[in-house]
């Protein structure tokens, strides 16, 4: 493109003429319209899910915290099966992309002996109706915005090659190039024209998450992500109108395109990424674990072999004849260390869990190429704080946390409780107010995006494709110049 | 006759060269063959989780009676002890994965407190039924509408604006014609969704019951809606491209908005904060017996079992009847935060049927897990036979425990075995809403084509 200021003129030129004809378009307007509305509602609703969320973990964390500090006096191993439950907190930007959350535990309840899974969020409760997803700013922008832009743009290179007027166009001086910059600018401008009133609503709606400058970058960096997105359609809409003979089969084409990006790949990746890598069942997995368990011993059962060894270490150590007369409590020494022999079995089964996930993620990632939809998607949720990474990292924090507190109660149960007389001990109240509490730490920003180098890629050869397609569409542009002008 | 056929002939020809559409075909059959291949596999894998619930109890039992002796106290083994649930899933179970696809429904039980052994989900990964899953279901009611407008958005308009309206006019009827044009794209769209019904029903190893037969038909009714939402849109004086985007937008409407709106509605109005509360509850019931006399825990449990208010526990040893005694008064702490969680679920549940009736695309949705028996409500019947199979396995096991029986007493082969859930709903029921309304959605759409067709 010419970069002169007659060059830049006429650009806009063109792109006046096509906000011109859009605007005489009552389909474009109310389209338009209701997509900032339902944009509108769903920031709202989301808020105000997430609101609501917040305040039910915050209720009942608060509730458990003081129910673990209102112990009466306890023998300690009584309270490591009391246990406790804690709460997955939401990040600031969760309620513009909630990403994985409503499919992820949001709570786990803690406790000695066991690791348990954490239960239910939203689509727990929900009746199967939403197979698209709750409607959510993420999916207004992500899911139906590219529906406007087909619908304002399908037809901006193509009913003026039907009308006649391209011709005129380019023999009254317009370059190939500033005719399609021209109708990019118009197109992009009603795609920007719904996007903000719902970038503002967010905004607005952020409030309090917002106080802190790393909420903002993030919310710059989000606005960026779907900038681009949408900037990708907006190329492809025009593209396709370039290159179509008739604005009828490039409609067609385009809500095809839309199709296979935003409704069956997704799908289709997921399912492939299931076949591909497929996960032990619930009653499998509890399975393994038994059988994994019941190899490492468990200290209740006489004559077992790890346990013996360790008694006789023990006594050796200490020079004493009988586990009554250690200078600490056995029962306690034996907790402790079939704590530490059992949580590494579930950690190691969890982990193998998770390595499986991080697997079918990888297929998700590399569809991004097939269906930018997923690849925005993927770094919507990195950076709202709500992607895999941000669950997993709830489940090792929660793990990390049972581990601290279910062996400092048992050092309490083997320097404070004598060995005679064992389970009649208490320990007194003010001890449970020593513990640590639970607090999530979400990924940083900077990792959500260095994990994604696939999506952002992705999303780069998005915008990338379009872009030479439009530079080798604006020759067969000049050519019906010169076929008119001759 | 002979012209029409030929017509006909002629007109599918057309469309079957048409590269788009025989893209579409192809894109079709392969999902769906590829659909039918995984349903396949999840009934596969349902059996398997089955069969691993039964022989891990099998193999835990066989571990238990080699390592403690059996003078051992029946409490101490049957508290590691779980007993296993398995709900054998309907065949027609893999062809509409519902929440089949998050839940299980092979747990094993454990005869401690209830309420948090009952919410055990899948081992499913967040980020894939983030993405949606696609089953045959979601192919037929979601894909395959778009398939149908695809072909048919320029049924007439598209003659119109090619200038052979009037042509082939001379030649055929215009109700003839727009006969033959139907008719072709209905054998198309038909031969497609009967391939890979078909194709599904035959991997997934399905018999042809009535629940089978209501899907097929809702499929088949659903199929006639879309022809008669596109015909009726047709008949209106409108250009291809506005017709197109009507049909989207209908499409748009129906199958992604509509859902997501009642969802929220439902939402909105039927909050479940319950969800919460009892697992604190049972927690703080359970554990707070520990600090009380024996006899207070007994008492309570007393009131729900007063067939054996003659058993007293001592006061100042631990008993095993007082340990499970406990833990049913977790149960009884939980209790009216469970009872107000199920009625949330089944009241959402009830709302969201009622509702769907106004999309549709959803009613048929929401019917086909019910018929595969793999909705919310199903979820919940699983839930109560899991609740009854733990009371019996208490009634069996509470004299042992009173009469401080060792482990050698527990007749194994007389142990309450797990009676699933009767499949939700009887066929008819589940599926005549969704049809009564796929075939008066049909009818307006046509009848409001029509009258615009006229004026």
């Amino acid at each position: 493109m010419r970069n002169s200021p007659e060059g830049l003129r006429n650009t806009l030129l063109i792109a006046r003429r096509q906000l011109g004809a859009i605007r005489q378009d009552g389909t474009v307007l109310f389209l338009l319209g209701l997509v900032i509305a339902l944009g509108l509602v769903a920031v709202v609703g989301a808020r105000h899910h997430a609101t609501g969320a917040t305040e039910q973990r915050d209720r009942y964390q608060a509730m458990v915290d003081r129910q673990w500090v209102e112990q009466p006096e306890r023998h300690p191993h009584r309270v490591i099966h009391y246990g406790f439950l804690v709460f997955r907190e939401q990040a600031p930007l969760e309620f513009v992309d909630p990403g994985v959350s409503d499919y992820a535990g949001t709570s786990i309840y803690l406790e000695g002996h066991r690791q348990n899974t954490a239960n239910f969020g939203e689509a727990r409760h929900s009746t199967g109706m939403t197979r698209f997803g709750r409607l959510t700013p993420a999916s207004v922008l992500a899911l139906l915005l590219p529906l406007l832009v087909v619908v304002a743009g399908f037809a901006a290179v193509s009913a003026e090659r039907e009308g006649g007027t391209l011709g005129v166009l380019l023999t009254q001086g317009a370059t190939p190039a500033q005719i399609l910059a021209g109708k990019v600018l118009a197109t992009g401008a009603v795609g920007a024209l719904a996007t903000l009133p719902v970038a503002l609503a967010v905004g607005v709606m952020a409030g309090p998450g917002l106080d802190s400058p790393a909420s903002v970058t993030r919310l710059g960096v989000l606005a960026g992500i779907y900038g681009i997105y949408l900037a990708g359609w907006v190329l492809v809409t025009v593209l396709v109108s370039a290159v179509r003979t008739s604005s009828r089969s490039a409609l067609a084409q385009l809500l095809a395109l839309w199709v296979v990006i935003c409704v069956a790949t997704p799908r289709v990746a997921a399912s492939v990424a299931g076949a591909l890598y497929p996960l032990p069942s619930r009653a499998e997995l509890t399975a393994q674990v038994e059988q994994a368990l019941n190899e490492v011993g468990d200290s209740h059962r006489p004559d077992d072999p790890f346990f013996n060894a360790l008694r006789e270490e023990y006594l050796e150590r200490y020079q004493v004849g009988a586990v009554e007369d250690l200078p600490v409590n056995w029962r306690g020494v034996l907790s402790r260390e079939s704590e530490a022999l059992t949580s590494r079995v579930f950690e190691d089964h969890r982990q193998e869990l998770v390595k499986g996930h991080l697997r079918q993620n990888g297929v998700m990632a590399w569809s991004g190429f097939l269906s930018p939809y997923l690849a925005a998607r993927d770094l919507s949720m990195g950076i709202a704080g709500s992607g895999p990474e941000a669950m997993e990292a709830f489940l090792a924090q929660a793990e990390a946390h049972r581990y601290t507190i279910i062996q400092r109660l048992n050092e309490l149960h083997i320097r404070e409780i004598q060995n005679e007389n064992d389970r009649a001990q208490r320990l007194s109240r003010e001890h449970w107010g020593q513990f640590p509490v639970f607090a999530t730490e979400p990924p940083p920003l900077g990792g959500a995006l260095a994990d994604r180098p696939v999506s952002l890629a992705a999303l780069g050869l998005w915008i990338g494709l379009p872009l030479t397609g439009l530079g080798l569409a604006r020759r067969r542009l000049a050519l019906i110049g010169t076929e008119r002008s001759s | 006759m002979r012209a029409w056929a030929r017509l006909l002939a002629l007109d599918l020809r057309r469309l079957t060269r048409s590269a788009g559409t025989a893209a579409a075909i192809i894109l079709l059959l392969v999902l769906g063959i590829y659909g039918a291949w995984r349903a396949g596999r999840n009934a596969e894998v349902a059996r398997s989780s089955l069969a691993a619930a039964e022989t891990a109890y099998d193999d835990q039992l066989d571990f238990l009676l080699s390592v403690y002796p059996p003078t051992t106290d029946a409490g101490e083994v049957l508290y590691y002890v779980a007993f296993p649930a398995p709900q054998p899933p309907l065949p027609v179970s893999a062809l509409a994965r519902g929440r089949a696809a998050v839940e299980t429904e092979s747990l094993r039980i454990r005869l401690l407190a209830l309420e948090g052994q009952l919410y055990e989900h899948e081992t499913v990964n967040p980020r894939l039924a983030a993405a949606g899953y696609l089953d045959l279901a979601f192919l037929l009611i979601a894909l395959l509408p778009l398939f149908i407008i695809a072909v048919s958005y320029d049924l007439i308009s598209g003659e119109r604006e090619g200038g052979t309206w009037n042509l082939v006019r001379l030649f055929a009827p215009r109700r003839r014609l727009l006969a033959a044009k139907l008719a072709s794209r209905a054998i198309l769209v038909g031969a497609v969704a009967a391939v890979v019904m078909a194709a599904g029903a035959l991997m997934a190893g399905i018999d042809l019951d009535g629940r089978a037969g209501w899907m097929f038909a809702l499929v088949a009714l659903h199929t006639i809606f879309w022809f008669a939402l596109c015909l009726g849109v047709a008949m209106g004086n409108r250009s291809s491209t506005a017709n197109a985007m009507i049909l989207a937008g209908t499409w748009v409407v129906l199958t992604i908005l509509a859902p997501a709106a009642l969802s929220l509605a439902n939402a909105v109005l039927h909050p479940v904060p319950e969800a919460l509360e009892l697992t604190v509850q049972q927690r703080q019931g359970y554990h707070e017996a520990w600090d009380l006399p024996p006899s207070a825990t007994m008492e309570s449990f007393y009131r729900d079992y007063p067939e054996w208010s003659g058993q007293a526990v001592p006061e100042d040893v631990f008993t095993w009847g007082w340990y499970y005694a406990m833990n049913h008064r977790g149960d009884q702490a939980a209790r009216d935060a469970s009872r107000a969680y199920r009625e949330v679920l089944r009241e959402r549940d009830a709302w969201a049927r009622r509702w769907s009736l106004f999309a549709p695309p959803l009613a048929t949705q929401l019917a086909l897990d019910r018929l595969a028996g793999t909705d919310l409500a199903a979820q919940l019947d699983y839930q109560d036979a899991v609740r009854r199979f733990h009371e019996r396995l208490k009634d069996h096991f509470f004299p042992h425990f009173f009469a401080t029986a060792p482990i050698d007493a527990v007749k194994w082969d007389q142990v309450p075995r797990f009676e699933p859930a009767a499949p939700a709903g009887n066929a008819a029921r589940a599926g005549f809403p969704a049809a009564i309304t796929l075939i008066l959605a049909s009818g307006l759409a046509l009848g409001v084509g029509a009258r615009r067709a006229r004026a």
